[in-house]
């Protein structure tokens, strides 16, 4: 029976053809692109004018800061 | 062509510049300035191509003076950054001094940050990575990681977690022409005294 593959696997495949092929690092760019754009634009309306009053209340909420 | 190359003691990625390398630069030509530095775990991965978002960017160092650090947090202020745990670099330092990481984000922004991690000659791993820098650049940009089979090993020894171990798949496939058995044989016992 074929074996499913599983998460790592894709990694490995992922990491085998971009070993080859430096066009793959585009999809990448375009990921990281689009994370940092989905935080920044949730954030800011999060937090308002004030942005790090509002930040740092929330850091202390989800206990990333004392 | 090939996702990287290496030229003398660097490794060359053949990619261009994403906004998170820019992020990381602005914030090490700032570093530089005052401190050796050394980027540790998921940056390393995702800047060698691993497909994962990330919201932090690991930086460790050696514990800074406090007047040296003053001077150091100032100039990040003026240049755009801001520290989540304070304004003040006394309050600031008293964490670092501690041994507790510190996280600066562009001004306005939450993600991506530095988790800056500072570490004492006790951490012996973190020293002895600190003191063995394997070079990385990409375009114009040219940062330190540890030896890879040492970030390996790290990863799947310590850290250990599912995206921890995806991560250091990716470097043990991505690099596999240049990573060398007797590094990791001289790294496993470092490593394990971590966890001791």
């Amino acid at each position: 029976m074929k074996k499913v593959m599983d998460d790592l696997d894709y990694v490995v495949l992922y990491a085998e053809k971009l070993k080859k092929n430096k066009d793959l690092f585009e999809q990448q760019k375009r990921l990281v692109e689009d994370q940092i754009k989905a935080s920044s634009s949730l954030f800011k309306n999060s937090f308002g004018k004030d942005f790090k009053k509002g930040a740092r209340k929330y850091l202390k909420e989800v206990g990333l800061t004392n | 062509m090939e996702g990287y190359k290496v030229e003398g003691d660097t490794i060359v990625l053949n990619r261009e510049l994403t906004s998170l390398d820019f992020f990381v630069k602005d914030f090490l030509s700032i570093l530089k300035k005052y401190s050796g530095y050394l980027i540790v775990s998921g940056f390393v991965s995702i800047s060698t191509g691993r497909t994962r978002g990330t919201e932090d960017i690991d930086i460790i160092l050696p514990v800074m003076e406090k007047k040296i650090f003053g001077q150091f947090f100032d100039d990040l202020q003026k240049n755009g950054f801001w520290c989540y745990q304070g304004d003040a670099s006394d309050e600031a330092y008293a964490y670092t001094k501690e041994l507790h990481s510190l996280r600066f984000a562009r001004v306005d922004e939450m993600f991506p940050n530095i988790e800056f991690i500072s570490f004492n000659e006790k951490k012996k791993a973190k020293l002895f990575e600190f003191l063995h820098p394997q070079k990385i650049r990409i375009k114009d940009f040219e940062f330190k990681i540890p030896p890879l089979e040492f970030e390996i090993l790290y990863k799947e020894i310590v850290l250990a977690g599912k995206k921890d171990l995806a991560d250091a798949m990716h470097l043990r496939t991505f690099f596999s022409e240049i990573l060398k058995e007797e590094k990791f044989k001289e790294y496993g016992p470092i490593i394990m005294g971590e966890i001791k």
